[in-house]
């Protein structure tokens, strides 16, 4: 007994000597125009692989509210387990057919579709098969570290070991590929290290959701 | 007014029946969906005449409520169910003001899983409309066969065949010997239709339509029509020498749309409408309208 409370004590300090080391990267992102990029998921790739290690990934879930995916981008860390409870009171089917996870969830109402668990890196297209104009996004990072930019475009990625990263930004409508935007940070020296991504981003097209008098596509 | 006699009061025999089928249908576990919808339009050809001396105009306020219940299936089949009510308001001739109530029951399948899965849809429909000048009334009935393919997040394109019949009461008319059932029509139509989204909120329609069966042309007497005709009878809504005349003909229309999404359940939108119709006995006219609509849906 005496000795789990000294194993405890110490891992707390160690723990807290290694957050007191950790240091914060923030990010903001612009687009061509100048303008605040929401939904943007930012990733930061540690060069040296020891310092990548993370506990059990969390649990996520992507709702769906008012026939929509909430949130509209949701990353997760490879290995994660998702729940996609379902608050509006009709049935959705929910489905994939992207290369890092194909599923397909049949028609279910409320919050009892089994989970899924995302093993390979990458991005997810989630859709419904009855409400064909719900789309979201389920970002599968290779690296524990990483963040969604919010209104303002900015996004934190805390408790970042001290080191050198490669840090990358993707968004849904980005107009290049991810990689191009690979930059590589020292993070340590100052507690909160802070760098700007320009991306250029193309116009967004989603399937309309309201039907006039002449497209008889749903119900 | 007249019209909300005509709403609440007129067709409660066609209500119950319809409440009784949704309430039927609500049991076997379905997801409802509401949608309403408006529109203000100009038709310059309201009578369908030939004779530029009998042509009229005037301009509509229409609106329409929808409920229906829709029951899933895994495998891309569903069922839908429901009821249309609707009304028109003429800013002249009010005598052709109508409400009308409808049924509807049609069954979809959608091949595969997805936004781009091609699908098909049979349909029937049952309603009633009853107009402020009352010999109009009818019972309306159509069934419909559609079929449609998502292309990707631009492009959508639809076919629709359907079969439509209108029957009403002989009207009164002083020509004896003469039918005089000239509201009662018949017709089979075909429409295709694409949609192009320009941007997220903006899209262009452009549909095309083929008709034929009966068709009414009213105006003011004349043997050249009478002899093509397979039904007259006064028609004193558009004047007390007028005369509606049921022909056999074909009609060709095209409309071009532009909507633009106001908010995520709601859009506006321009249209124009032009319909050509030929006749026997060369008994030809054309009708044009521009529109204003807007569509909610919850």
């Amino acid at each position: 007994m005496k000795l789990k409370k000294i194993t405890a004590a110490v891992g707390l300090i160690v723990g807290c000597a290694a957050l007191a080391h950790s240091a914060e990267l923030h990010v903001t992102v612009k687009d061509q125009k100048g303008k605040n990029v929401e939904d943007a998921v930012v990733l930061a790739v540690a060069a040296d692989p020891r310092n990548a290690q993370r506990s059990k990934p969390p649990l996520g879930a992507v709702d769906q509210v008012d026939k929509q995916f909430v949130p509209y981008v949701k990353p997760i860390f490879v290995g994660s387990t998702v729940r996609f409870p379902n608050s509006d009171n009709i049935r959705h089917q929910v489905y994939s057919f992207s290369p890092a996870k194909k599923f397909e969830l049949p028609l279910y109402a409320g919050t009892n579709a089994p989970p899924v668990i995302f093993d390979k890196p990458g991005v997810v297209v989630l859709g419904c098969n009855i409400h064909d104009w719900m789309v979201g996004y389920i970002y599968v990072a290779e690296t524990p570290f990483f963040a969604k930019t919010g209104p303002l475009g900015t996004a934190s990625i805390s408790d970042l070991p001290p080191g050198e990263y490669r840090v990358r930004i993707w968004h849904p409508n980005m107009d290049r590929a991810e990689e191009t935007t690979n930059r590589r940070i020292m993070v340590g020296a100052e507690p909160v290290a802070a760098a700007e991504w320009q991306i250029d981003l193309k116009a967004s097209i989603r399937v309309p959701r309201v039907s006039g008098a002449a497209s008889p596509s749903y119900p | 007014m007249p019209i909300l006699h005509n709403l609440a009061m007129r067709p409660i025999r066609a209500w119950l029946p319809a409440l009784v089928f949704c309430a039927a249908i609500h049991t076997a576990r379905g997801d409802w969906i509401l949608s309403t919808s408006a529109a203000l339009n100009h038709d310059n050809n309201l009578g369908n005449a030939q004779n530029a001396a009998s042509v009229v105009a005037d301009s509509r306020a229409q609106a329409n409520g929808s409920v229906l219940q829709q029951i899933l299936w895994d495998d891309g089949l569903s069922l839908s169910a429901g009821g249309d009510l609707s009304g028109e308001l003429y800013d002249h001739f009010s005598a052709l003001n109508n409400a009308s109530i409808e049924g509807s029951l049609s069954l979809k399948k959608k091949w595969g899983l997805g936004a781009f899965a091609p699908w098909i849809r049979a349909g029937i429909a049952v309603g009633r409309v009853e107009y402020d000048d009352r010999y109009r009334d009818a019972t309306l009935y159509s069934a419909s066969l559609e079929a449609g393919q998502r292309l990707d997040e631009r492009w959508d394109l639809w076919a629709k065949y359907a079969f439509d019949s209108r029957r009403a009461a002989p009207a009164e008319s002083d020509l004896y010997g003469v039918p005089s059932d000239v509201f009662s029509q018949r017709g089979q139509s075909f429409k295709v239709g694409v949609q192009y989204s320009s941007s997220e909120r903006m899209r262009l329609t452009l549909g095309s339509l083929v008709r034929h069966g009966d068709v009414i042309s009213t105006t003011q007497p004349s043997a050249g029509i009478f002899a093509y005709s397979k039904a007259v009878a006064p028609d004193p809504t558009f004047g007390p020498d007028a005369y509606a005349y049921r022909l056999v003909g074909t009609t060709f229309g095209a409309r071009l749309g532009l909507e633009y999404s106001l908010t995520t359940h709601s859009l506006i939108g321009l249209g124009f409408q032009r319909l050509d119709t030929h006749a026997r006995g060369g008994i030809n006219y054309g009708d044009s309208m521009p529109e204003l609509t807007w569509n909610y849906q919850f």
